[in-house]
Formats: C-alpha cells, sequence, structure tokens
C-alpha cells in the first residue's frame, strides 16, 4: 500500500489488522501521536487524513491506501525552533502544553479547524476541540493560543531562539 | 554574595527536622549545609525568578520530539500484557498457562509462583477486580494481549465488600487478613470539648456530605521499559518519584541499589498515582532477565482506569456551629472511607482543623478496605474531600447567620496554625479573600436568578489551606562548561510542571547568567543526585533552594578564577547575563571567557536544601469564587465564570503557576459535575474503566478561568522565598461549585458529582417538601 506522511512517500507491505495509529508510531517510528484509550474517545492519535481529521487509533491502515496523512512531526518543517508553525510558537507562548501528552492531537486538531475556518469564534473552537481530552488542563491556553493565530499575532516566523527567553 | 547560616547548629553537622508531605508529617536527620545563600525577601532584585518565560521544554513537547516512556524502544525490545482478575474476592483453582504460551509470537508467560515473592505478583488469592493474575510476552503488543486474553483461568469466588457499609457490617466478609478496618479504630483528632462548643453556638448546622471516587486519568499511563546488561538493570518509567522506583526494584528483585538504574525523560502526568514501582515495572523487568532483551509493559486505559490508584469516596457527617456573630465555637465531624484494598495518604479530616480559628475541633474517621482496586495520593489528597465537607458547612452556616461567606471567614481568620498551635512562615489568606472577591466581583455583581426561563444563576465561594513547605533532603550540582554553558543537576522530575524551567531560572539567577545558557538534567538515578518524589508541591520549594545554594557556590569559584585574570578581587566582581563585571569598572569578562581560559578545569557548585524553620506551619492559601447557570429542566450545569486568588510566596514563573491553578481548577470542576468511579455492588466490578463513560471535562465545559497569586515572597519559608503550588487549586473548587449551584436553585446540594440526575433529584425532593 502507498501512503504518504508528511509529504513524505511510503511504499508499505500490507498490513492487515494494523491501525493508523501502529502503523505511525511502530513501523515509522513517528512517536509524536500517542496512543492513550484505544478507542476513539479522547483525542490523543489524532491526525489529519486527507484534510480531515480522524482518530488513528480507529482508523485501520489499509483503508488509508493512497491517502495523504500529516502528524505532529509534519507541523513543524525542520528541527529547529524558527521552523515550528505559528500554531506550535502560540502553543509556547500562551503555555498551552504541560505534560504534552495530549498536545500533538491538539495541534493536529487545531490546525484542521483553523485550515476549515480562519476565524472561528471562542464557541467554535470551543466545541471544535472538545474531542481532545486534556488532562492538566490547558483548555484556556489552548483557546488563547487558536485565537491568537487566527488573529495574525503568530505570522512572521520570528529570529531563531526566540521562543527562548534570553 | 552574603552568606549566612540561618540555625545554630554548624554546617556539615547534622540536626533534626521535620518535612509536611501531603498533610503527613515526618522528621528527619539532615547535614547542615555548608552554607546558606541570603533570603530573598520581598525587596529582592530579581529578573529571571519572577519573569514570565515560556517553558523551556515546550519545542520538544510541540514537535512531537519529546519523549515519553511508550515511545522508548530498544534493540529486540519485546512486549508485555498483564492479564487481570475478573472477580472480586477468591481464590484462583486453576490456570492454564500452555496455550497461551504456543500463540504466535509469544516467548514467554508468567503465572501464580513465577514473580519473585517481593514483587507481590500473581497471587492465588484474588482481593479485587482488576488484580493481576498473570502475564504474557510477546513480540509485539497485540500478541501479547490476544494470548493473555486466551489464559483460562477458573476461579472460586469469596464473599466480597466494595463499600464502607458492607465492610464495615457486623458479619462482614474479611476483606483483608488482619481486619477490615484500619488500625481496627478511627483516627481521632481533637482540641477542646465539642459538647462546650455546642453549648456555646447560636447557629448549629448539622450535614451529610459525600464525595464519589476519582481517577486519577493522566493521559500517559502507568508503563514502563526493562533491559538487563549482565546483572545491572535500566529501567525507563513514567514516574513522580526515580530514586523510589529504584528503591522499590532493588527490594522487590533483591538487588543493590547500585545496580539499577531509573530513567525518567518526559512525562504525561501523574498527578500523584505515579509515585512507585507497580506491577508493569516487576513485569517488565522479569520478562526482560528471562528473555535476555529488553521489555516493555505499558498499561492499557482500562488497566489504567482499573488500577492505578484513586481518590477514595467519603462520607461526611459534619456539625458546624457558631455565635450570631459568626464566631465558630464548634466543628466536628465523623468520616467514613472506603481505602479499597490497601493505601492511605492522610484523610479528610486534617482539614477541619487548620483552616479556621475554633476552640473545639474533632474529628473521627474511620478507614475501611474494600475489594477494590487500592487507592493512591490524588492531587491534595485528603484536603480535597475534608474542603468539600468543610466548605459546604460554611456556606451554609453563612446563610443561617444570615452572613456574607467571606465575612464569615474572615471572622474565623486564624493567625496561627491552630491544629499544632505554630505561627506561619507567611500568611496572605485574608489578601486571597479581598483580591478574589474584588476581581470576581462578589459584591457588586449580582446577577439575579430569573424565573423567566428554566437558567438559573447562582455564585459560591470556599476557601483552602495545604501543606507545602518542602524540605530535605533534596541536592543538585551545577557545573559549567568550558564555553560557559551551563548544566544544572538534580534527580527530580518534571511531570508537566514546569520544575526544568523553575530550576533554570532559579540557576541562571543566582549565577548570573543568561537563561539560555542554562540547562537543568533531571530523570536519571544513575548521574544525578537525589531528590525526593515529585509530591506534596515539594518540588519548588524542596529542590530550588538546593539548585541556587548551587549556583551560588559555584558563583564563588567562577569569582574567584576571575578576579585573578581581571586583576580584581571576588567580592568587587558581580554576575549578570552571563558576564562578570568589576563593580564600578568598566573592566569585565564572559562567563565563556573566563572558562575557556580554565580549559577542563571544571567549576562544579554543589548544593543541598537545608532543613526547614523549627516549628513553623508553612502552607499555601486561595480562595476561588464561581459562578454557575443550572438548567432546572435538564438538571445541567455550566460554570459561567471563575475566580481564584491563591498565596503561594514566590512565584518564579507565573506563566507557568497559573497554568497549574488552571489545571487544579479543571481537575476541580470534574470532580465537581461529572467525575465518578462506578463500582457496581452485588457484582464488585467497576462499570466505567473508559474515558467515555468516566467523564473528565473537555475544553467545551471550561468557563473563563481568572487564576492569580496574591504578592508576596515568603523568606522564612526557605531562602528562595517560594511554597509549593500543585495541589492547592483543586481544593476548593468542588464546594465553592457546589455553593454556586445551591444558589441559583434554592436547594442545598450536598454530595458530588452534581450530574443532571443529581440535580433533578434533590430539585423533585424539595418541591415534594414544599
Ligand atoms: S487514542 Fe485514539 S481517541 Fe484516544
Ligand atoms: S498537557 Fe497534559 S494532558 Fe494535556
Amino acid at each position: 500500500m502507498r501512503l504518504t506522511v508528511n509529504g513524505r512517500h511510503h511504499d508499505l507491505p500490507p498490513s492487515p489488522a494494523v491501525t493508523l495509529l501502529e502503523l505511525l508510531r511502530d513501523r515509522l517510528s513517528l512517536t509524536g501521536t500517542k496512543l492513550v484509550c484505544d478507542r476513539g474517545e479522547c483525542g490523543a492519535c489524532t491526525v489529519q487524513l486527507d484534510g480531515e481529521i480522524v482518530y488513528s487509533c480507529l482508523t485501520l491502515a489499509e483503508a488509508c491506501d493512497g491517502s495523504s496523512v500529516l502528524t505532529v512531526e509534519g507541523l513543524s518543517s525542520g528541527g529547529a525552533d524558527s521552523a515550528l508553525s505559528p500554531l506550535q510558537r502560540a502553543f509556547i507562548a500562551k503555555d498551552a502544553a504541560q505534560c504534552g501528552f495530549c498536545t500533538p492531537g491538539q495541534l493536529i486538531a487545531a490546525h484542521t479547524l483553523l485550515a476549515n475556518n480562519p476565524a472561528p469564534t471562542d464557541e467554535e473552537i470551543r466545541a471544535g476541540m472538545s474531542g481532545n481530552l486534556c488532562r492538566c488542563g490547558t483548555y484556556p491556553n489552548i483557546l488563547a493560543a487558536i485565537r491568537a493565530v487566527a488573529e495574525g499575532e503568530f505570522e512572521a516566523a520570528p529570529a531563531a531562539g526566540a521562543t527562548r527567553a534570553s | 554574595m552574603p552568606r549566612k547560616s540561618k540555625t545554630a547548629a554548624k554546617p556539615g553537622g547534622f540536626v533534626s527536622t521535620t518535612v509536611e508531605i501531603e498533610g503527613r508529617t515526618e522528621t528527619r536527620i539532615v547535614e547542615m549545609p555548608a552554607f546558606e545563600p541570603a533570603a530573598w525577601g520581598d525587596d529582592a532584585e530579581l529578573g529571571i525568578v519572577g519573569s514570565r518565560v515560556p517553558r523551556m521544554d515546550a519545542p520538544e513537547r510541540v514537535t512531537g520530539r519529546a519523549r515519553y516512556t511508550a515511545d522508548i524502544t530498544r534493540p529486540g525490545m519485546l512486549y508485555a500484557f498483564i492479564l487481570r482478575s475478573t472477580i472480586p474476592r477468591g481464590t484462583i483453582r486453576s490456570i492454564d498457562l500452555t496455550r497461551a504460551s504456543k500463540m504466535p509470537g509469544v516467548f514467554d508467560v508468567l503465572g501464580p509462583g513465577d514473580a519473585p515473592a517481593g514483587t507481590r505478583l500473581f497471587n492465588r488469592e484474588i482481593f479485587y477486580a482488576g488484580q493481576p493474575v498473570a502475564a504474557v510476552c510477546a513480540e509485539n503488543e497485540n500478541a501479547a494481549r490476544n494470548a493473555a486474553h486466551a489464559i483460562a483461568v477458573e476461579y472460586d469466588a469469596l464473599p466480597f465488600a466494595v463499600t464502607f457499609e458492607d465492610a464495615s457490617a457486623k458479619n462482614a466478609p474479611r476483606v483483608r487478613a488482619k481486619g477490615n478496618v484500619m488500625e481496627n479504630a478511627p483516627l481521632v483528632m481533637s482540641r477542646g470539648d465539642i459538647d462546650d462548643g455546642i453549648k456555646a453556638a447560636d447557629v448549629i448546622v448539622r450535614r451529610e456530605y459525600r464525595t464519589p471516587v476519582q481517577l486519577h486519568t493522566a493521559l500517559e499511563p502507568h508503563g514502563a521499559a526493562a533491559e538487563w546488561e549482565g546483572d545491572r538493570l535500566t529501567v525507563w518509567e513514567s514516574t513522580q518519584g526515580i530514586f523510589r522506583v529504584r528503591g522499590d526494584i532493588a527490594k522487590a528483585l533483591d538487588i543493590a541499589l547500585s545496580k539499577v538504574r531509573v530513567i525518567k525523560d518526559y512525562m504525561g502526568g501523574g498527578f500523584g498515582a505515579k509515585n512507585s514501582a507497580g506491577p508493569h515495572t516487576y513485569v517488565a523487568a522479569i520478562f526482560a532477565k528471562r528473555q535476555g532483551r529488553a521489555v516493555r509493559c505499558i498499561n492499557d486505559r482500562e488497566a489504567e482506569q482499573l488500577d492505578s490508584g484513586n481518590r477514595p469516596s467519603s462520607t461526611q457527617r459534619v456539625t458546624i456551629g457558631a455565635k450570631k456573630d459568626g464566631t465558630l465555637t464548634v466543628i466536628f465531624a465523623s468520616i467514613d472511607v472506603p481505602l479499597g484494598i490497601s493505601g492511605y495518604e492522610g484523610g479528610p479530616g486534617q482539614i477541619f482543623h487548620e483552616m479556621y480559628a475554633c476552640p473545639n475541633v474533632r474529628t473521627e474517621e474511620t478507614f475501611a478496605y474494600v475489594n477494590a482496586s487500592g487507592m493512591a495520593a490524588f492531587r491534595g489528597p485528603g484536603y480535597v474531600e475534608g474542603a468539600f465537607g468543610l466548605e459546604c458547612a460554611m456556606n451554609t452556616l453563612a446563610k443561617g447567620l444570615k452572613l456574607d461567606p467571606i465575612a464569615l471567614r474572615k471572622k474565623n481568620f486564624t493567625k496561627r496554625e491552630p491544629r499544632q498551635d505554630r505561627p506561619y512562615s507567611g500568611n496572605n489568606l485574608l489578601a486571597c479573600y479581598k483580591e478574589g472577591a474584588e476581581a470576581f466581583g462578589w459584591l457588586t455583581e449580582n446577577r439575579k436568578p430569573t424565573t423567566e426561563n428554566s437558567k438559573r444563576v447562582g455564585k459560591g465561594v470556599a476557601a483552602q489551606v495545604w501543606p507545602t513547605g518542602g524540605g530535605p533532603p533534596a541536592y543538585a550540582l551545577l557545573r559549567i562548561n568550558p564555553d560557559g554553558t551551563i548544566d544544572v543537576l538534580a534527580g527530580t522530575q518534571d511531570l508537566g510542571t514546569g520544575a526544568r524551567t523553575v530550576l533554570s531560572q532559579i540557576a541562571a539567577e543566582s549565577i548570573g547568567a543568561k537563561l539560555s545558557d542554562v540547562r537543568a538534567i533531571i530523570g536519571d538515578t544513575e548521574s544525578l543526585p537525589y531528590t525526593g518524589n515529585s509530591w506534596g508541591s515539594m518540588t519548588t520549594a524542596s529542590v530550588g533552594p538546593a539548585v541556587r545554594m548551587a549556583a551560588e557556590d559555584a558563583q564563588h569559584q567562577l569569582f574567584e578564577a576571575a578576579a585573578a585574570m581581571l586583576d580584581s578581587s571576588p567580592s568587587s566582581l558581580e554576575a549578570r547575563d552571563s558576564r562578570i563585571i568589576v563593580r564600578d569598572t568598566d573592566r569585565s569578562m564572559t562567563f565563556a571567557e573566563v572558562t575557556k581560559k580554565l580549559g577542563n578545569v571544571m567549576i562544579m557548585g554543589k548544593g543541598s536544601r537545608g532543613p526547614n524553620p523549627a516549628d513553623t506551619a508553612i502552607m499555601t492559601f486561595g480562595a476561588q469564587f464561581a459562578e454557575v447557570e443550572v438548567d432546572i429542566d435538564t438538571g445541567i450545569v455550566r460554570v459561567l465564570r471563575f475566580t481564584a486568588a491563591h498565596d503561594a510566596g514566590r512565584i518564579i514563573n507565573p506563566t507557568l503557576a497559573e497554568s497549574q491553578l488552571e489545571g487544579g481548577i479543571i481537575q476541580g470542576i470534574g470532580y465537581a459535575l461529572f467525575e465518578e468511579r462506578i463500582l457496581d455492588r452485588k457484582r464488585g466490578l467497576v462499570m466505567n474503566p473508559t474515558m467515555h463513560d468516566y467523564k473528565i471535562p473537555t475544553m467545551a465545559d471550561i468557563p473563563v478561568i481568572d487564576a492569580f497569586f496574591v504578592s508576596g515572597a515568603d523568606p522564612v519559608a526557605n531562602h528562595t522565598g517560594a511554597r509549593g503550588i500543585a495541589e492547592p487549586p483543586i481544593i476548593p473548587t468542588a464546594p465553592a461549585i457546589a455553593a454556586a449551584v445551591s444558589d441559583a436553585i434554592g436547594v442545598e446540594m450536598t454530595e458530588i458529582p452534581l450530574t443532571p440526575w443529581r440535580v433533578l433529584a434533590a430539585l423533585k425532593k424539595a418541591r415534594a417538601g414544599r
């Protein structure tokens, strides 16, 4: 089967009974996407599949043949902080990740929300993000981060290292 | 830097000090540090400490680069799955492991008698549903799980008790061999005389309050990966206490501490449930030894919700009385707590003795063992449950006295910690009431409950204390690399709290470095000095001072070296932004210029946490305010606004600290409105071990939260002036919300969570009684 993940093409052996999440984590070593409930209840495993968000724990890998997947690893264009996406920089600036375990799923959900609705109201953000649980309670900061990106606060790329205070 | 010792004991000597952990007081013999830095008081001129720098490891967390335990892979690694009992009490009549061991991909199987006695694993006697009975090790997780479910177990069931009532009944089945009630007697704490207090009261409130079992539900489950190299074991574990886990493993497997290394890098939340090694740890280590390969064992969600600790439920019969002017005369509570099969982390009673000035206070707490998974500390253990009873009763009393609930609390403010009659290191609770009430608009904003539609609005308040002094032992090292960058080494852990950032800030401030030059290295027992568990809101106040001392020690050495190069004396030097300046001159050198000249001659500072001030209560305080809307047709409660004002001494990083406040409040909203483990009394099984049926708050449930700190360093507590903040914010949330709901619908709510059916039932009962 063929799969494009974060812009990279993969030719993979058939993998019946393997979820997209297992494929990403175990076969492609993309461990940014997390397993939490394994049954579509928490959103930690959220990835984008052909532009739509899916719970990768509930998605069969075989059903994704020919599709294109975006994971948290695909949001930044490299390793350096300067290559972080506006949303990632907003998450840092607004302290929207405490333990960070829900964060990859939150980022993909937020990224997709903004792609479909570039100027969401707070109510639309709350409704759109309510499929992604966070036990550390970062919701107010995630909301602030999404709102800030929608308002263009993080459009320009910062100078390298600017996410770290000096 | 001024150096002074704050106690008479001489440096290097040993003294006795007390440390309060999760409300328990422990006495420890500790070494006096070689010197103690002068305390940072309110007037200390600090630039990096107290500033809102972003979480330093956030880039790793937002890119997926942060590695958690389930992300650890090792060459040739195998995977383990634990099979758990499906009955609450009985014995295993037979267990057949052969079929499982022959299934594809299976390497090894463990059952009764196969684990070292020290692990207490795979007992034939079953004490609760969810108890480990066997484990499988296979080439992948699915193979291990499938094989485990192919193990045939036959049980001889025995009578069981899963509720307090059933376990404490006259002819109750034996839950544990030593008896069903802890210590076979209630725990009694008392001051004054209850009868005197009742006689002296003008108004008395008597109520029964109930709180549910709350599950930690950290998104990252418990888990470990283990690998042996000869007789040395390395374990990657998601834990709040690497040294404690190291000790647990060494003891259970009977190996030397020096042969066990525990590593914890990133961690996806703990909230009190990850304080020790567990079945997953031992299973990984045993299989890894038997197979000569690394083994990873991660709880699945069902195991996590079923058997990884919980906040026990409580029933609290509270009597509280006051004079007409609001002066409390009596507080009495008789409390029942079913602990599960094991565990005790202090009870709901203590806060009744500590929150208010009242001459007559008594609590009688009975802790029963029941046939359910054991409890574990959960953010503010005991105080969260106790605050619900105490603060609900206070709000009802205020109503009875026709007093404002904040006025009633102010009236009973205590200037000394009343349980042990000690002075406070600092106490700004009155400022929390004042600034919180102002920010919320407690007196000015009165949205009158409407009667036009089904929505009713109400407001409520509650307060909190929590012992947060931290204490020794905790050690830190600081080394300056030849390029002038700085490593802070401390064997602590960052659960998502921001410890890495906060410790880096303290180090940078103390040594005079740029924050970007500093890196905190934590989470490895082999290479880092000891610190205790990250529990009891202790890390900043315990490890922070050790880091500060290490930084000052290193700065002292750096100045010695630089003085010769700058043709000056150490006492004329100061440091800022990684530059050493000769005071009142334009001569200076960067740290890197100095260390480059030193080459590999390394400057290393050493720090340790000194003793706590004697006979002093070190506590964090707070007041919270809620506005809710209740739909009286559906029973649905929505929190509309929430304000929280807390006093935790100096705040090292307000942004991260406010995140902790919000996190605690949001868990408190869950506790107040949704969260409740449901245990079937007839079958002894948990009915909702999933995240769908055990509901934690979502973003849609969370109102605008205004959470902040009142100002004021606490130089008496320790020389950084900081106290702990992780647990306090969850303590008063539920009673504040319950008060708001009671205010909205005019019916007193005495049991949480305030689910729609519970609200509707209360409304119905009230209507029927009218
Ligand atoms: S892990 Fe997929 S929704 Fe929870
Ligand atoms: S940041 Fe910890 S679960 Fe969301």
